[in-house]
């Protein structure tokens, strides 16, 4: 605690505690300031609050078993990771998928890039005050997604769909109008977010300049995703790695000028834009064919190791995986977008008011479920 | 010296005001809920009553039945006064509201003095609030309640003189009837002071997108945290009674009061009032809010200097 | 110098205000459009026909190859059964719907789809010891869930 004395007064240093339970930080996380009136001296986040070990459990599930668990690490972008963790198994047991296996998979991760895109929007919103108008209309839209996953896989929020080898089931009849419809109907509903919240006057005033992240700093830190787009790096694993087919189509990677919280917010709604692209060449190129390899049920690879890097919604996944041969894993270890992400936080805020990092904290769209596993 | 009877009439008047004002409140809240719903594709409340119009009356027995926590280390007596604070000036302002040709409690000759130098003391309520809670929060949200109404008091005021100015009086009936020919909106300069007064007057009431004292995102509930039960009701009612309040004097001020063709003065006079309120729910749901340092320039830097420009233009006006 | 900077504030301003009035504009355009949600629970929406739901199982097509049991992530199946000279029959189906993860993995690995996952949704109970279930027992299992299981 840092007390100055002058001569009659003296002033203290002011320590709040944005408690686990909080409105606005995104799950439960909890960040340790040092106020001085309105002002941020310091930041101190302190995460584990939804540590559920599961880094641990899959030292004792085999490979099919633990995609439940990878449903659960990142809850909003359940598809993503699934695909990240099978892809990584695959790349161990040196399975190849085939062509309409992984176009059902691209369409799938783009879709719910856009469902957790839309969570991220309308939580910003909701942070900066725009009460729950934003939130209700990208949960509107994010209902219609989950009502077209709920036909395909069967579940709302953690699909387990994809599978080593290929998917679950095949595409159900009739899903390919549903989603161009969907398609045509988002459209102009991404251009309604832009007429309500983006070139707005008191967003604007709210969001510019708040949070600057320079291009050093991110790379340093190795922040991923949206949030190093936005400070000016061109840097997106489906165009500079590709994997799936996600060469054979035409998307841009929208990239950012100054790194503020307007930057990271409007490259998120840009995503909405390409992803809807992909979606709709893919589901026009849809190839015939088997949506799964023919695989056993336990898999026993080969002592060795690998990793796979896919782009989650919020940054770069990772997953590591080590096998000694027998049917469960002997190391599985997950890379998180957003615990890097969340790492630059204390950087950021030093010197801009209480109500600023909670815009920043929004705009960097973090969840704790990734950051704890 | 005050004869039986008229004690008597000044007590009826004074229940009829308040279960106008207790009856409003309520409308006003249900009012908000279905605009709030239909501009988010939603329904709002259905199920008590037609179209969930009971609602009301059943949130108010939820929050008599409540627990009435004390938290501890707080301040009890101005713990305790702060409710009240918030709930009586604007009720005490309700004096001179002019409702339609005689109906006004009384038409005082400083009636726009009065209601100026009422208001001020709403910022009192919470502040103790923020104080008396022994919550570091909601010393935060007093405190920056305190900085904002003090700044928006006087964009309001200068609004208020330019109407007075125009009507040559400050008492409401004579502005009402200053109007019969044309409302007060139509001349430009009136309009320009139309703007400045509702702008200023949403800050003054806490609402979005000037609610900083309550930013439920930032402060959980700002200053009115610790308050639980008929405490917080009380706030809840303040703060509606206030919306009416302001939008009231508006009508009377600038769009002719109970001014109106056919139908009754009263009916004219409420819906101008009510549309009033509705516009500013309809801003309030669509726009996110300010920061403090940003509203504060926003009232200093922009507010008070069109609103003296205005003054100048409106006395230039005056004189020719 | 002074003159532009005027020009400059006025164009900021004038654009400010449009900007809110669009925003306005958008909202006021969804007040006239019907409202997207249900009444619950007056109005319940259809489930899909691949939808995970609840465990349900048809006991006379089961032949207690016990995979289901070994696939679950969260174990919360327990299987007993009695062997009568190679024919095996089953004794108890223990269900444990709290570790239930609704993955799906046992429908799917099932070789005769005696074990199904039903479309039932509504499973909140007031006792904990409710949860755990004999899904042999079909009668206690659908008096409160006021279903059967197909």
């Amino acid at each position: 605690m840092d007390t100055t004395r002058t001569k009659d007064i003296y002033t203290e240093e002011f320590l709040i505690n944005m408690g686990p339970q909080h409105p606005s930080t995104h799950g439960v996380l909890s960040l340790e300031l040092k106020l001085d009136g309105e002002i941020i001296r310091e930041c101190t986040p302190h995460i584990g609050y939804l540590h559920r070990s599961m880094e641990k459990i899959a030292e004792n599930r085999t490979y099919t078993q633990f995609i439940p668990f990878t449903d659960r690490i990142d809850y909003v972008a359940s598809m993503n990771n699934n695909l990240g963790y099978v892809m990584a198994v695959e790349k161990l047991l040196n399975l190849e998928v085939s062509e309409r296996a992984k176009y059902i998979r691209v369409i799938v991760a783009e879709l719910n890039r856009i469902a957790s895109h839309l969570i991220a929007v309308g939580t910003f919103a909701q942070d900066l005050g725009a009460f729950a108008t934003p939130l209700f209309y990208c949960f509107r839209e994010r209902e219609k997604i989950i009502d077209i996953f709920d036909q395909i896989c069967g579940n709302r929020l953690t699909y387990n769909y994809i599978r080593i080898g290929g998917v679950q089931f095949d595409l159900p009849r009739g899903i390919d109008e549903k989603i161009k419809e969907f398609v045509n109907y988002m459209r102009p509903k991404v251009d309604d977010y832009d007429n309500l919240l983006t070139y707005n006057t008191i967003f604007l005033a709210r969001s510019k300049n708040i949070g600057v992240l320079p291009k050093d700093l991110a790379i340093n830190y190795s922040v991923t995703g949206p949030s190093l787009r936005a400070s000016g790096v061109k840097w997106d694993l489906r165009k500079d790695e590709p994997y799936l087919v996600y060469n054979k189509f035409e998307f841009d990677i929208p990239v950012g000028e100054n790194g503020d919280s307007w930057d990271r917010y409007k490259i998120r709604i840009e995503e909405i834009r390409q992803s809807l692209r992909i979606v709709e060449q893919a589901i026009d190129a849809l190839p015939g064919g088997e949506p799964t390899v023919k695989v056993g049920r336990i898999h026993k690879p080969a002592p060795s190791e690998a990793y796979f890097r896919t782009e989650n919604p919020r940054g770069e996944l990772g997953f590591y995986i080590v096998s000694d041969g027998s049917m469960y894993p002997y190391r599985l270890k997950i890379r998180a977008p957003s615990f890097s992400n969340l790492a630059v936080l204390p950087e950021l805020v030093k010197g801009v008011k209480v109500a600023d990092i909670v815009c920043v904290l929004g705009s960097f769209d973090v969840l704790m479920g990734e950051i704890d596993r | 010296m005050l004869s039986i009877l008229d004690f008597i009439w000044v007590l009826i008047i004074g229940l009829i005001v308040l279960a106008f004002i207790a009856v409003s409140a309520m409308f006003l809240i249900w009012w908000e809920r279905k605009v709030s719903a239909h501009i988010q594709s939603r329904l709002g409340p259905m199920r008590v009553g037609w179209h969930g119009v009971l609602q009301s009356v059943a949130d108010t027995i939820k929050l008599l039945l409540k627990e009435n926590i004390i938290p501890a280390g707080a301040d009890k007596m101005i713990w305790w006064l702060a409710p009240f604070f918030a709930v009586v000036p604007p009720v005490m302002a309700f004096v001179v509201i002019p409702f339609g040709k005689n109906l006004i409690v009384k038409d005082l000759n400083v009636g726009i003095l009065y209601i100026m130098a009422i208001s001020s003391v709403c910022v009192l309520g919470i502040f103790m609030a923020g104080w008396g809670s022994n919550n570091k929060y909601s010393l935060l949200g007093g405190m920056r309640s305190a900085a904002q109404i003090i700044s928006y008091e006087l964009p309001l005021i200068l609004s208020m003189i330019i109407v007075s100015m125009q009507a040559n009086s400050l008492s409401m009936q004579k502005i009402v009837a200053a109007q019969s020919g044309h409302w007060n909106i139509l001349h430009p300069n009136m309009m320009l002071a139309f703007i400045v007064y509702i702008i200023s007057a949403t800050a003054e009431v806490n609402r979005v997108p000037f609610d900083i004292p309550e930013a439920e995102s930032e402060l959980v509930a700002g200053f009115h945290t610790e308050y639980s039960g008929m405490k917080f009701a009380m706030f809840f009612i303040g703060e509606y009674t206030n919306l009416f309040l302001i939008s009231a004097i508006a009508t009377t001020l600038f769009f002719g009061g109970w001014l109106g063709p056919i139908l009754p003065p009263v009916i004219w006079f409420l819906i101008k009032t009510y549309g009033i309120v509705s516009i500013l729910m309809w801003v309030r749901w669509t726009f996110p809010r300010l920061r403090v340092d940003q509203l504060m320039g926003f009232a200093w830097k922009v507010l008070t200097p069109v609103s003296f420009f205005n003054l100048a233009i409106t006395g230039w006006l005056l004189l020719k | 110098m002074v003159v532009i900077k005027m020009i400059k504030h006025t164009k900021n301003f004038v654009i400010g205000t449009l900007s809110l009035i669009k925003g306005l504009a958008v909202t006021m355009k969804y007040v006239f459009r019907p409202a997207v949600t249900l009444q619950y629970p007056t109005e319940k929406q259809p489930m899909s026909e691949r939808f995970r739901g609840l465990v349900g199982l048809h006991p006379e097509k089961c032949i207690v190859c016990l995979q289901c049991m070994k696939m679950c992530p969260t174990a919360c199946l327990a299987i007993t059964h009695k062997q009568e000279d190679k024919k095996k029959t089953l004794e108890t189906f223990k269900y444990n719907m709290e570790l239930c993860c609704f993955c799906g993995l046992c429908a799917q690995v099932c070789p005769t789809g005696a074990i199904i996952m039903t479309d039932i949704y509504e499973i909140s109970v007031y006792d904990r010891k409710k949860l755990d279930i004999n899904l042999l027992n079909v009668k206690k299992y659908d008096e409160w869930t006021h279903t059967t299981v197909k």
